[in-house]
């Protein structure tokens, strides 16, 4: 075999590798797992984990809770965060399970919203009991205060001073 | 009533509705758990049977009225209504139109199975094995049972053990009801 002969069946092995590797490459495609750092994963499954209510545990996170259905919430958020979801579509799963309880902070919907605004109706309904009943004190300060006395006449007074003269 | 304006109404409806939170707060049941996930599609089950004979797939079971039970060997109130499942599944059982499966829940194959030897077996049971499935429901812990209905569709959820009266509502009005395709949900 000559150099050239040689050369020819070098482009040809290279070619078929590259073309082989590349097909492999679309059809099975790295999953969002391999890219994602074991410590990144950890963080995140904690981050995720301490926003979820442990179902059978009183106020514990399911991060914080050594329950087994804690620890099994916990690798479905490992496994999720594999499979590429994000935070809002883990906690969405959770809730679409367990409903609005499982999350430490309620969503800002349905009657939730009351929990939400109901401090800040209160606050305002208070405002306004308060402004209004401040104003009808106010108002009845003046209404109540004693009308301003007529000046005396002179007639009056000497006889006022006379009453005052006999008392010493 | 002479002096008494819109906003004193609002003013007490809005006490009224604080009383009643409180009310519920204070007084409510406490162990009242909210479920969601009635009139929701089940969720799919590809799981092993506790024997390893076949999967199971729920899926398979589209056209069917599914009774799905969940619980465990270390489960007392499960001990409690295992004689009123095999009940269900023997008043059942010719209707080609039902199927129960035991769902295990957290437990030991080995334990599971002397725990059906012990306490008797006439139905399926598959096995959970990462809480994936109990996950998939919703389920608090044990026992819980969910009825399924003819579309995949989850009808009715029971938290705690099928007896006495739950045990009598369940066949009466929710199995019963579905298999004659006349059931509300609950």
């Amino acid at each position: 075999m000559n150099l050239r002969s040689l050369l020819i069946l070098l482009f040809v092995m290279t070619s078929s590798f590259l073309g082989v590797s590349s097909l492999f490459a679309q059809t099975e495609p790295l999953p969002p797992a391999l890219s994602m750092d074991e410590d990144l994963l950890q963080q995140k499954t904690k981050e995720i984990s301490r926003t979820l209510r442990c179902a059978v545990c009183q106020s514990e996170s399911i991060w914080e809770s050594n329950a087994t259905l804690a620890i099994q919430m916990r690798d479905i958020i490992r496994e999720r965060l594999i499979a590429g979801e994000n935070a809002d579509e883990i906690r969405a799963y959770f809730v679409s399970r367990y409903g609005d309880y499982i999350v430490f902070k309620p969503r800002f919907r349905g009657i939730n919203m009351l929990l939400w605004g109901g401090p800040f109706i209160l606050l305002l309904i208070g405002g306004i009991f308060l402004s209004r009943a401040l104003r009808r004190w106010t108002t009845q300060k003046v209404e109540d205060a004693p009308e301003p006395l007529a000046p005396i006449d002179e007639k009056q007074r000497e006889r006022i001073e006379a009453e005052l003269r006999s008392f010493k | 009533m002479k002096g008494f304006r819109t906003w004193h109404g609002l003013l007490l409806m809005g006490l009224f509705g604080l009383f009643f939170l409180f009310y519920q707060g204070l007084w409510g049941d406490p162990t009242a758990l909210p479920t969601v996930i009635i009139a929701e599609p089940a969720p799919e089950i590809i799981a092993p049977s506790l024997y390893g004979e076949k999967q199971m797939v729920l899926s398979e079971h589209r056209g069917k009225v599914v009774v799905l039970n969940f619980w465990a060997s270390w489960c007392q109130e499960c001990k409690l209504e295992h004689k009123f499942l095999l009940a269900i599944q023997k008043r059942f059982e010719d209707n080609p139109n039902f199927v129960m499966y035991g769902v295990n829940y957290q437990d030991k194959d080995n334990l599971a199975k002397a725990y059906l030897d012990q306490h008797g077996n006439n139905f399926e049971h598959i096995v959970d094995l990462k809480g994936k499935i109990s996950i998939d429901y919703g389920v608090y812990g044990v026992p819980e049972t969910f009825v399924i209905d003819q579309e995949g569709v989850i009808r009715h959820k029971i938290i705690g053990p099928v007896l006495g009266d739950t045990f009598s509502d369940l066949v009466q009005n929710k199995i019963e009801p579905l298999l004659n395709q006349s059931a509300p949900l609950s």
